[in-house]
């Protein structure tokens, strides 16, 4: 390829005929001084110099003259890269792999952590948060409507306030539940934002008043997915839980709403709450928290102006909103709380508090990963300028400064580097959805923005040139320190090249071994967390159970009964062919929602400090036979459990352990006086001692738990979860359930997930560490092993003469063998030794992600140290013999 | 001849470039001309370099300084002549008056006046 801007070709020819000329005219002048015309041109061309320089140094001269001479080195790098191709290839595919990673996890943090909300002026948000004396430094930024409205109405602090709850509406009426992620909003929410309408208009405070009618607002892909992106969706009525609300805008399409992670279908007014739960509204619910807060500060307001402004309202708002049953000590710590302004220019995310960590880990990780594939390339090329040494002898004694050979190594390696990362954006892109994929969860669906953004953009570019430099300097400088008439000669010289080319080559291994041990500690004992959480008993057997979570909002009946319909709907699942036992609860284990009150023991003052906080669930009488929980002692439900019997309870071992301690807990009477109207406040009887069992998650202590019977409460909820034990696969199940529960109640809405798909979900972020550690792990041996194998095959190749010298003289191929193999224990033993420490220190850092086994665990070291040791002995084997197999003869006619 | 050749100095950074438009106002010159010159016209103090002059007379032509053609010479030997544009006798000029100054600065503090002498 020519270089397509200049014609370069014609400029030097003509700059070589004027220096030609000049050359003849100096020795023309010398004749007529009366040299000797032989002589005359030799002193010119000395007097001139080095002529090729000066041709360089005036090329540099000229317009584009850099440029033309990047080309040069371009072209020729490209050249040198295709004579060498599978050098070439594991370069480029390990920089493919370790810049891809690193962008795929950098673009997943920047978009979890760092990206701004796409509205106006970000960083003017605050998220605004309450702080309760007691409780130090802990915020909470959940709301009761009562201090939203309170906010609302009374603040002047902020230009602005906002606030919204996310919560899933049903499309579908009855059947199969169709789940959209809604969210009620304030009235002024896109207004604080700043978010304009794409279409129609956005809600404004008039639309959100007490018992409002209610509008939507679409959010952009759901409008495009559920409306094909038609204008009449405006006007036309979408259906929510079964109620129906006028559609009046969508938003851009940039816009996902405010929490980050996941992306708003449509958004409706809070004041519609009312509608959609009825009687049960949160509305004047002074304990509801399920409300968050932001704000808009003011231009040029100072934080100390926005503290004192939020000094004084605080207190006004808490004494107008104290929650009346609260108990005294409660309500004067209520009272204290202050509010707390937090910058939320990036939106809120429940993603950061479970991600941040192991984020920043696999950061962690996937550096490393490229570090060691700058070492591998680094020594492999350090092998190729050896084998360049005679070209680059050549092209420095015919004028060629050093200066422009090391840029044209360098651009050899940086080209090399920039075609990696552009493989690895690629790469980046299908493993950054990958990565979404693992992180989301059939409860909690993530949605991230991983479009490319200017600070992704600047991150790839940066480690791209980055790296071509880092494992390109070595070898410039090295290749182009040569003795020039030795090799020329080709003529090693013995002692200094054993000391100087071969040892930058060896630090380089033992670093590369150092590297990859650290990685290898940090996989294992990420697999082998996540192998103690999936090998540990839960105290329940996930295998073959289907859940079905049932909503019976909808199904026209009144509350009173609920019971009977749970009731025949139980017996007809029980019906179905394959079920083999079927029970039901209200929150199902690992659903993420849980039940838990303060209960008193007849003649026991609780514990100092110890609150006497109880967990409970109510189930039905198969309940622990589904689940394969064991009873202990005592008995399950059964037909004698009634709403006219006295009320029962079954305990877990840590409830009997912690409130009757060396005590048979069976015939004991507990009080739970908190949960009216749901159960009674009378003495209830502990019937039965059941296993611990987890509950929200695999990773928690066991709880205290107390189970009561369904037919007990006092009052039954609308939604609550049945679960079926059986034999054949759990969603061959799920026609039969919904025809059963159809031909029941044609409104009651439906979902399903299996047990061990539950239990999966709580899992995800273990899962995800452990899989991509688990991977770049094994990637990191692999490029340790060809990194050794390239250098020592490298080193027999340097040390043939020797070698067959030493055969010459007698040496047996074992002990040649030894003599190679020692070398690599020595590089070995450096970085292993290196790594262990290391590691070590490192591994303090995972502690919290760690299950069931210490970061300086071992065992854990010794498999990954051996496993790194098995691996290069192996790689440096099919050296070593070749070197045995070294034939004297032929080594020693060599030259 | 031995003494004369170690006085000859190397050329300052800089001053090569006016001295090539000093000699280009005496009429267009080929580049071993111009060196010849400079040698001839300092009495054979000045030496020039060779790998700085054509660097240089390269440099003032992308400048647009000087212009350059393809000549032939007396004794028909095709050579590339330079010779000084409009805006290089402007830049010869000002270039001119700023050495006089430098070197009037830098003489006036090697040879103090004779009334401080005094």
């Amino acid at each position: 390829m020519k270089f397509p801007f200049d014609p370069r070709d014609k400029r030097k020819q003509d700059l070589d005929a004027e220096i030609q000329s000049h050359l003849q005219m100096a020795a023309r002048d010398r004749e007529s001084r009366g040299e000797p015309a032989a002589q005359a041109a030799a002193s010119a061309r000395r007097e001139l110099g080095n002529a090729a320089l000066i041709q360089d140094a005036t090329h540099d001269q000229w317009r584009w003259g850099w440029l033309g001479a990047l080309w040069q080195d371009l072209r020729f790098g490209a050249r040198l890269l295709r004579k060498t191709p599978v050098i070439t290839a594991i370069a480029l595919l390990s920089l493919a792999l370790g810049i891809g990673a690193n962008t795929a996890i950098f673009s997943l943090l920047d978009s979890v952590m760092l990206r701004m909300l796409p509205v106006q002026n970000p960083e003017q948000l605050v998220a605004l948060g309450m702080r309760t004396p007691k409780q130090g430094s802990l915020v909470n930024h959940s709301y009761t409507n009562p201090i939203w409205e309170q906010l609302r109405g009374h603040q002047n602090v902020f230009a602005g306030v906002m606030a919204w709850s996310a919560r899933d509406f049903n499309l579908a009426n009855g059947g199969e539940a169709q789940n959209v992620n809604g969210i009620y909003a304030s009235g002024d929410y896109f207004n604080v934002l700043g978010v304009r309408p794409l279409l129609g208009r956005l809600m404004t405070s008039s639309d959100d008043t007490r018992s409002c009618g209610g509008v939507a607002v679409l959010g952009y892909g759901f409008w495009q997915q559920h409306y094909g992106g038609a204008q009449s969706a405006i006007g036309s009525q979408i259906q929510l839980d079964g109620h129906s609300f006028p559609i009046i805008g969508v938003t851009p399409p940039n816009f996902f709403g405010t929490d980050v992670g996941s992306r708003f279908d449509v958004a409706i007014p809070i004041c519609a709450e009312a509608i959609i739960d009825g009687n049960n509204s949160y509305l004047d619910e002074r304990a509801a928290w399920w409300i968050r807060v932001m704000a808009r500060e003011k231009p040029g307001q100072s934080r100390e102006q926005t503290d004192a402004g939020l000094a004084v309202l605080a207190p006004q708002i808490f004494a107008a909103t104290l929650p009346p049953d609260w108990k005294p000590e409660m309500q004067r710590s209520y009272l204290k709380r202050t509010f707390v302004p937090t910058p939320a220019g990036t939106g809120l995310s429940w993603l950061r508090r479970d991600y941040e960590r192991p984020l920043e880990m696999l950061m962690v990780i996937v550096a490393l990963v490229l570090l060691i594939a700058c070492a591998n390339i680094a020594s492999l090329f350090l092998a190729r300028a050896a084998a360049r040494q005679k070209e680059i002898a050549v092209r420095l004694s015919l004028g060629a400064s050093r200066a422009r050979l090391i840029r044209q190594v360098l651009t050899e390696s940086v080209l090399l580097s920039a075609t990696g990362a552009l493989l690895g954006v690629l790469f980046a892109k299908w493993g950054g959805a990958l990565l979404v994929r693992f992180v989301s969860t059939k409860q909690a669906e993530v949605f991230l923005d991983l479009s490319m953004d200017r600070r992704v953009l600047g991150f790839t570019v940066g480690i791209a040139i980055l790296t071509g430099l880092l494992f390109g300097i070595l070898p410039a400088f090295r290749a182009t320190r040569v003795s020039l008439t030795s090799a020329i000669k080709g003529v090693e010289v013995q002692g200094d090249a054993e000391h100087s080319r071969f040892h930058s080559g060896r630090w380089i291994v033992s670093l590369q071994v150092a590297l990859s041990l650290m990685l290898l500690v940090g996989t294992g004992l990420f697999v082998r967390s996540f192998r103690n959480l999936i090998t540990l008993d839960p105290g329940f057997d996930r295998q073959n159970v289907l859940l079905v979570t049932t909503n019976v909002h909808n199904s026209n009946i009144p509350p009173t009964q609920y019971v009977a319909l749970y009731d025949q709907i139980l017996t007809r699942l029980k019906a179905i062919p394959g079920v083999n036992s079927a029970s039901q609860d209200w929150f199902a284990v690992m659903s993420g929602y849980e039940w838990n009150d303060d209960i008193e023991v007849e003649g026991q003052k609780p514990p100092a400090g110890e609150e006497p906080l109880v967990w409970f669930n109510w189930i039905t009488p198969d309940y622990f036979a589904t689940l394969r929980t064991p009873l202990l002692a005592g008995r399950v439900f059964d037909g004698r459990d009634t709403a006219d019997s006295p009320p029962v309870a079954i305990v877990s071992e840590t409830m009997a352990r912690r409130f009757f301690p060396n005590k048979n807990p069976i015939g004991q009477y507990f009080r739970n006086g908190v949960s009216q109207p749901l159960m009674s406040s009378q003495p209830v009887q502990i019937v039965g001692l059941v296993r611990d069992s987890k509950y929200g998650s695999l990773r928690e202590d066991n709880l205290p738990f107390a189970y009561v019977p369904l037919a007990q409460m006092l009052q039954v909820p609308e939604s609550g979860v049945f679960e079926l034990r059986t034999g054949v696969t759990p969603a061959a199940l799920i026609p039969a359930v919904r025809d059963a529960i159809g031909s029941l109640n044609k409104g009651a809405s439906l979902k399903f997930t299996t047990l061990e798909q539950a239990v999966d979900d709580t899992l995800a972020q273990e899962r995800l560490l452990a899989t991509l550690s688990g991977f770049f792990g094994g990637l990191a041996l692999l490029l340790t092993a060809i990194g050794l194998y390239g250098v020592m095959a490298y080193a027999v190749t340097q040390r043939t003469r020797e070698i067959g010298i030493r055969m010459a003289l007698g040496a047996q191929p074992r002990s040649i063998m030894n003599l190679v193999m020692r070398d690599v224990a020595a590089l070995l033993a450096v970085g292993v030794g290196a790594g262990v420490i290391a590691s070590i220190w490192v591994a303090r850092l995972v502690q919290q992600l760690l299950f069931g086994l210490k970061s300086n665990d071992v065992e854990t070291l010794a498999l990954a140290a051996g496993s790194l040791v098995a691996i290069a002995l192996l790689a440096s084997y099919l050296p070593a013999r070749r070197a045995m197999r070294v034939d004297p003869i032929k080594a020693l006619r060599y030259e | 001849m031995t003494k004369r050749y170690q006085n000859r100095i190397e050329l300052l950074q800089g001053t090569l470039d006016l001295l090539v438009l000093q000699t280009l106002r005496w009429g267009p010159q080929h580049g071993y001309g111009i060196a010849f010159a400079i040698r001839a016209n300092s009495g054979d103090v000045l030496q020039v370099d060779t790998g700085s002059l054509y660097p240089a007379l390269h440099r003032l032509e992308r400048q647009k300084l000087i212009a350059a053609e393809w000549k032939t010479s007396d004794n028909n030997q095709r050579v590339r002549v330079y010779r000084l544009s409009a805006a290089g006798k402007k830049k010869l000029a000002s270039e001119r008056s700023r050495w006089a100054q430098i070197s009037e600065a830098i003489s006036g503090i090697l040879n103090p006046s004779r009334e401080s002498e005094a």
